[in-house]
C-alpha cells in the first residue's frame, strides 16, 4: 500500500505554503471576531469596523478577522483577543464603546480589561477558562472545535489545523475501506431518523449504475434549529470535506450543497470556501494527485421546509414543486434523476473527517452504545445562555439545560422543552433526566430530530406552542397527500377553537383519533410526525387544554382571547402616564382619580403598556378569563 | 395587481437574458427563476412564460412551481422588504405582536405591499437566528429582540432618512 | 414480461404480473379496493389519495397497494381493523373538503366517491368533522365544460388526461390546503388555451371537472 500515499504528499506540499502565508501572522495581536448571522444581527460588523478603524489609527500592529460562531450567541457581538504574552482572551456584548476601549487598554497598554472579559482560551494567572465553567464541563466539541476559532473564508486556517488530512487519507484508500471504518464507527445521520450512514454510503456504492450523486442537505427548515448554518458559516471546509470523502466512497462524480435561501452568508461561505478548495486542486479533477474527479455545485432551496424530506428535496432540484415521492425506491437507490443519491445531513457529514482521522474507535468512545458520538443542539427560547452546543450524546436533557444554558431567564420557572421542532415534542419537567440520544427522546415522546431546542417557561402555553406547531406544519404541507393536507388542518381547526376558548370536551377525542390516524396514512414523515407536538403535550400538559375547554382559561396568560390588560387601581400612580403613551391605539385613558384604566374594546393585547409601566409599580397585570376584569371592577366598585 | 407595459418588456428582456445561459435541462428550472426574481424581484406571468419556453413545459408547470414555492412572488416588491421570522423562538418571545405593529404603523396585511410600493411585509420561516428572538430582516439586515417601539422607531427613522435612499442589495 | 406469479388476496389465490401493483391484480380479479388518484400507467404513483391500503402478512403497517409490487406467494387482506380505520378516516376527511351536491351533480350514480362509500360502508356526510369548503368560484367560462374546485378531490386525473388528449392546460398549483388543480396563472378555462376536448371531464371520477348540461 506504500504508493497510495500520493494524495497525502500532494496535501503536505499544500499545506508548507500554507504554512509560509500563515506565517506572516505570527507575533502579530490577533483578533477574532464572531461575524456569523447571530453576530451580525447584533452590530458585530459595526465592532469589527471600531477595532479595525482604531487599529489604524493607532498604527497598531494587530489583525481583525472575521470568524465563525463558536456557539456562545448570547453574548454576540464576541471577540477572542490573541495578544502576545497574554493566553486567548474571548469578550462578550461588546458594543463600539468596548471595542475602542480594549483598543487603547489592552492591545495599547496591556490592561486586558478582565471586566468585559467571559473566558480565557488557555489556562492563565487571572481569567477562568471556559472548562472552568460547568458548560465547559458538559461540552465537548468535536465537530465545532474550530468553529469561531478559524477564519471560515481562508481554507489556509482550516489546512493550519489538519484540514483535509482526512480527505488525503481517503483518497489513499479503497472506497470500501472509508466506508467499512464508518461504518464501525455507527454513524447516525443528525437529520432526524438517524439512520446510519455507512449504510447508506455502501447501498449507493453497490448500484451497478454508474452516475451516482451525493447531496448535503443543508434545509435546515425546523424553526428554532440553527447548528448547520452556523456550521457552515463558522467551518464550511468541514463540510465540504466530508461531503468529498462521502462522494468518493459511494463512487460519484457530482455532489451538491442543497442550502435553503434563508441563509445567504452560508451561501456565500460555501461558495467561497469550494473556489479556495478547488483553486488548490483540493476539489477538483485528479484532485490531490488521485485518481479521483469530482464537481461540487450549491443549490439553493427555494422556501419549502418539505424539501428537508429527501425525496421533497430531489423533486425540487429536478426542477418540481417539492412533494415527497413514495418510498421505496430509496434515493440511494433511485434518487436525483432516477440515479442512486446519498443524501447526508450536514452535521453528519461533519463527523465524517474527524472519525476519518481519529479512527472508528474514537468515536465511539463518546457518547452511548446506540449512539455514538456527541450530539449538537441549537439552544433557544427562554434561556440564559442561548446558543449552539455540542455534548455527548447520553447528556440529560438537565445537563443541557441548566449546566450549559445556564438555566432559565427572568426567574421564571421551567415548564418544558421542545426538543426536534415541528415533528418532535414536549418534554415536561419529570423527564429532564431522560438522556439524550435517538431512543430515550423517542420514548419520551419527542424526537432527536436535526436538533432544535426551545426551552419553555411558565409564560408559555402548551396548548398555544402545539397550536403553533401545526399551524407550521399546516402551511408548510405540500398538500399532496390526503391525510397531510386535511388531516393537519382540522386538527389546527380545533386548537385554534381551543385558545379561543370555542372548544368543547370531546375536542379532545377527536384530536388524539385524527393524530393516530394522520401518523398512520401519511405519504412522508412530513406528515407522519406533524401529530408529535399535540400528542406530547396531551400526554404531559393535558390539564392546561382542559382550563381552556373547561374554564376558558389560559393558564399562562398567553392565548390572546383568553385574556385582557387590567391596570391594579391601588398601584397605578396618579403622577405617571408611561402607558398611556406606549399605547397605539388609544385604550388606555385616565378616570377621574388620575387612575389609569384599559378601554377593552380598543385594546389590541399588543403588551406595550405592561412593558412601559416603571417596574416600581408592575400595575398592568394580565388576568384570565377576560372576565376576570369585570369581577375585578365590580369588587372595587363595591368597596 | 396590474403590471405597466414598461415592466412586461422588462421582465420578457430581463428573462431572456438570464435563459440564454443556461441550458434546458429542467434541472435548472429553479436556479433560473431564482436569477429572474433576483433580477425583478418578482416573477411575472410574462417571465414566467418565456421560462417555459425555453424549457419546453406547459407554462402552468412553472406556475406551480412558482405558486410551491414561498420564495417567489407573484407580485412586485416593495422598495424596503420587511420579513418577520415566525420561528418557534421567535413566536414564543412574541412576534405576532411584532407583526401586528409592522401592519399596524404599514396600513397593510402580511403579504401585502404599501400602495406607494415603498414597503412589503412578508413572514418568513426561521432565519435562524433564534438567539435574538424576534427577529424581523429588514432589506437582508437582520434586526434582534425587536419590540414594538422598535417598529415605530425604524420607520420613523426611514422615513427621516428620505424614502429615496438607495438599499444595497447583496446578489 | 417474467412468468406469472401466485399471489392471494383474500383468501382468494390470483395469478399476477411480477412487478405488477397489488391495486391493479386485485381490481382485474373483481377484488374491490378504495382507491382515486392512481393510474394504471403510471411510472411512480402519485400515492396521494391514501385510501387503497391493505395489509401484507409479514408487513408492521398497513402499505398504500397502489404503490406495492406484487411478488410471490404474498398473502393479502383488504380488510382489517387497521386498514379500515385509515380509510375511513381518510375518506371523511375527503368527503369534509367535497362540496356534496349529488343530486344536482352529473356525476351522480358513476361517482368514484359513492362507490367508495357503498363498497365499504361508509358516510358521504363526514361524521365527525366539520365542512371545510373554501367557497371557490365555479369556473364556466368554458365552451363545453364547467369546473368546480370546491368539489375537486386533487387526483389528478384530469392533469394526465388533459396532457395525453388536450392542450396540456391544467396542472396543480400552490400548496397545503391551497393546492388546486388549476391553469397558467389562475385564468378561467375559456381564457387558458383549453381547447374543450372534453377529456378531463370525462376522466374526472367526482364531477369537479363536468361536459355541460
Amino acid at each position: 500500500m506504500s504508493e497510495r500515499k500520493m494524495a497525502a504528499a500532494a496535501l503536505e506540499k499544500l499545506k508548507e505554503q500554507a504554512g509560509i502565508n500563515r506565517a506572516s501572522l505570527r507575533g502579530k495581536t490577533l483578533i477574532l471576531l464572531g461575524a456569523a448571522t447571530c453576530g451580525r444581527a447584533v452590530g458585530a460588523l459595526e465592532v469589527a469596523k471600531t477595532f479595525r478603524d482604531e487599529i489604524e489609527r493607532l498604527q497598531l500592529d494587530a489583525a481583525v478577522v472575521e470568524v465563525g460562531c463558536m456557539g456562545h450567541c448570547y453574548a454576540e457581538p464576541m471577540a477572542i483577543i490573541y495578544k502576545p504574552g497574554f493566553s486567548g482572551i474571548c469578550y462578550g456584548y461588546l458594543n463600539e464603546g468596548v471595542a475602542s476601549r480594549l483598543v487603547q487598554d489592552f492591545l495599547v497598554e496591556g490592561d486586558p480589561c478582565v471586566e468585559f472579559a467571559l473566558a480565557a482560551t488557555g489556562i492563565n494567572d487571572f481569567i477562568p477558562t471556559f472548562q472552568d465553567f460547568p458548560r465547559g464541563i458538559v461540552e465537548q466539541k468535536t465537530v465545532m472545535e474550530h468553529c469561531g476559532f478559524i477564519d471560515p473564508e481562508n481554507i489556509e486556517d482550516y489546512l493550519a489545523v489538519g484540514g483535509y488530512g482526512s480527505l488525503a487519507a481517503a483518497l489513499d484508500r479503497e472506497p470500501s475501506g472509508v466506508i467499512k471504518e464508518i461504518k464501525a464507527s455507527g454513524l447516525r445521520g443528525r437529520g432526524g431518523a438517524g439512520f446510519p450512514t455507512g449504510l447508506k454510503w455502501e447501498m449507493c456504492s453497490s448500484s451497478p449504475e454508474s452516475t451516482r450523486y451525493v447531496i448535503c442537505n443543508a434545509d435546515e427548515g425546523d424553526p428554532g434549529a440553527f447548528m448547520d448554518r452556523t456550521i457552515l458559516e463558522s467551518n464550511p471546509h468541514l463540510v465540504i470535506e466530508g461531503l468529498a470523502i462521502a462522494a468518493y466512497s459511494a463512487g460519484a462524480g457530482k455532489a451538491y450543497f442543497y442550502v435553503r435561501a434563508e441563509y445567504p452568508l452560508a451561501v456565500e461561505r460555501i461558495k467561497k470556501a469550494l473556489q479556495q478548495a478547488a483553486g488548490l486542486g483540493i476539489i477538483g479533477k485528479a484532485m490531490l494527485g488521485a485518481e479521483y474527479s469530482l464537481d461540487i455545485e450549491v443549490f439553493q432551496g427555494s422556501g419549502a421546509f418539505v424539501c428537508g424530506e429527501e425525496t421533497a428535496l430531489i423533486a425540487s432540484m429536478e426542477g418540481e414543486p417539492g412533494l415527497p415521492r413514495h418510498r421505496p425506491p430509496y434515493p440511494a437507490v433511485a434518487g436525483l434523476f432516477g440515479k442512486p443519491t446519498v443524501i447526508d445531513n450536514v452535521k453528519t457529514l461533519s463527523y465524517v473527517p474527524l472519525i476519518i482521522k481519529n479512527g472508528a474507535d474514537w468515536f465511539k468512545a463518546t457518547g452511548t452504545e446506540k449512539s455514538p458520538g456527541t450530539a449538537i443542539f441549537a439552544l433557544a427560547g427562554k434561556l440564559v445562555s442561548t446558543g449552539l452546543t455540542e455534548v455527548p450524546m447520553g447528556t440529560t436533557l438537565s445537563q443541557i439545560i441548566y449546566d450549559v444554558g445556564s438555566g432559565i431567564a427572568g426567574n421564571k420557572k421551567f415548564k418544558a422543552v421542545q426538543i426536534g421542532g415541528p415533528s418532535g415534542g414536549c418534554l415536561p419537567e419529570e423527564t429532564l433526566e431522560t438522556p439524550v440520544d435517538y431512543e430515550s427522546l423517542s420514548k419520551a415522546g419527542a424526537m432527536m430530530g436535526s436538533g432544535g431546542m426551545v426551552v419553555l417557561d411558565e409564560n408559555d402555553c402548551m396548548v398555544e406552542i402545539a397550536r403553533f406547531f401545526l399551524d407550521f406544519t399546516q402551511k408548510e404541507s405540500c398538500g399532496k397527500c390526503t391525510f397531510c393536507r386535511l388531516g393537519t388542518k382540522h386538527m389546527l381547526d380545533i386548537l385554534e377553537r381551543i385558545t379561543k376558548g370555542k372548544g368543547q370536551p370531546e375536542d379532545i377525542d377527536l384530536l388524539l383519533e385524527l393524530a393516530e390516524d394522520v401518523r398512520a396514512g401519511s405519504l412522508c414523515n412530513l406528515g407522519k410526525t406533524a401529530p408529535n407536538p399535540v400528542l406530547s403535550t396531551l400526554r404531559y400538559f393535558r390539564r392546561e387544554y382542559d382550563a381552556h375547554i373547561n374554564e376558558k382559561r389560559c393558564p399562562s396568560l398567553m392565548c390572546k382571547d383568553l385574556i385582557a390588560y387590567y391596570i391594579l387601581p391601588d398601584k397605578c400612580e396618579r403622577s405617571c402616564d408611561a402607558c398611556v403613551g406606549s399605547c397605539p391605539v388609544e385604550a388606555i385613558f385616565s378616570n377621574e382619580d388620575r387612575i389609569k384604566v384599559v378601554n377593552q374594546e380598543k385594546c389590541v393585547k399588543c403588551d406595550s403598556c405592561m412593558v412601559a409601566c416603571p417596574p416600581q409599580y408592575r400595575a398592568v397585570i394580565k388576568v384570565s378569563p377576560p372576565e376576570e376584569v369585570l369581577r375585578r371592577e365590580r369588587e372595587k366598585g363595591v368597596k | 395587481m396590474i403590471l405597466t407595459e414598461e415592466e412586461k418588456r422588462e421582465a420578457v428582456e430581463k428573462s431572456r437574458k438570464i435563459l440564454s445561459r443556461h441550458d434546458s435541462s429542467k434541472g435548472s428550472l429553479i436556479p433560473v427563476l431564482q436569477e429572474v426574481q433576483s433580477a425583478l424581484g418578482y416573477v411575472p406571468p410574462d417571465a414566467m412564460q418565456e421560462v417555459a419556453g425555453h424549457f419546453n413545459i406547459p407554462s402552468v408547470d412553472v406556475y406551480g412551481v412558482v405558486t410551491f414555492y414561498n420564495q417567489f412572488r407573484l407580485t412586485p416588491p416593495g422598495k424596503n422588504q420587511v420579513k418577520l421570522c415566525m420561528g418557534t423562538a421567535c413566536h414564543m418571545r412574541g412576534a405576532g405582536i411584532i407583526m401586528e405593529s409592522w401592519e399596524r404603523v404599514l396600513s397593510i396585511k402580511v403579504g401585502e405591499t404599501t400602495l406607494d410600493r415603498e414597503f412589503s411585509l412578508e413572514r418568513v420561516a426561521c432565519v435562524g437566528c433564534c438567539t435574538l428572538a424576534p427577529v424581523a430582516v429588514v432589506n437582508e439586515t437582520v434586526h434582534g429582540k425587536m419590540t414594538p417601539t422598535k417598529v415605530d422607531g425604524m420607520l420613523f427613522s426611514h422615513r427621516l432618512a428620505n424614502p429615496q435612499q438607495k438599499e444595497d442589495k447583496p446578489e | 414480461m417474467g412468468d406469472k406469479v401466485k399471489i392471494t388476496i383474500d383468501g382468494k389465490e390470483i395469478a399476477a404480473v411480477p412487478g405488477e401493483k397489488i391495486l391493479w391484480a386485485a381490481l382485474d380479479n373483481g377484488i374491490y379496493i378504495p382507491h382515486l388518484c392512481a393510474g394504471r400507467d403510471d411510472h411512480s404513483p402519485l400515492a396521494s389519495c391514501r385510501l387503497c391500503f391493505v395489509e401484507i402478512e409479514g408487513y408492521a403497517h398497513p402499505v398504500p397497494s397502489c404503490t406495492q409490487e406484487v411478488s410471490g406467494g404474498m398473502v393479502i387482506t383488504t380488510r382489517s381493523e387497521r386498514v379500515d380505520r385509515i380509510i375511513g378516516t381518510g375518506f371523511e376527511l375527503i368527503m369534509s373538503n367535497h362540496r356534496t351536491d349529488c343530486r344536482a351533480c352529473p356525476r351522480n350514480h358513476s361517482c368514484e366517491l359513492q362507490k367508495i362509500a357503498r363498497e365499504r360502508k361508509l358516510k358521504l356526510k363526514p361524521a365527525r368533522l366539520p365542512r371545510l369548503d373554501r367557497d371557490l368560484p365555479v369556473d364556466g367560462s368554458a365552451a363545453k365544460i364547467k369546473y368546480d374546485p370546491n368539489k375537486c378531490v386533487l387526483c389528478g386525473h384530469c392533469i394526465r388526461a388533459c396532457r395525453e388528449k388536450g392542450a396540456g392546460v391544467l396542472g396543480f398549483a400552490r400548496r397545503g390546503f391551497e393546492r388546486a388543480v388549476t391553469t397558467f396563472n389562475g385564468s378561467p378555462l375559456g381564457e387558458s388555451g383549453c381547447n374543450n376536448c372534453t377529456a378531463c371531464a370525462l376522466a374526472c371520477p367526482v364531477g369537479a371537472l363536468a361536459l355541460k348540461e
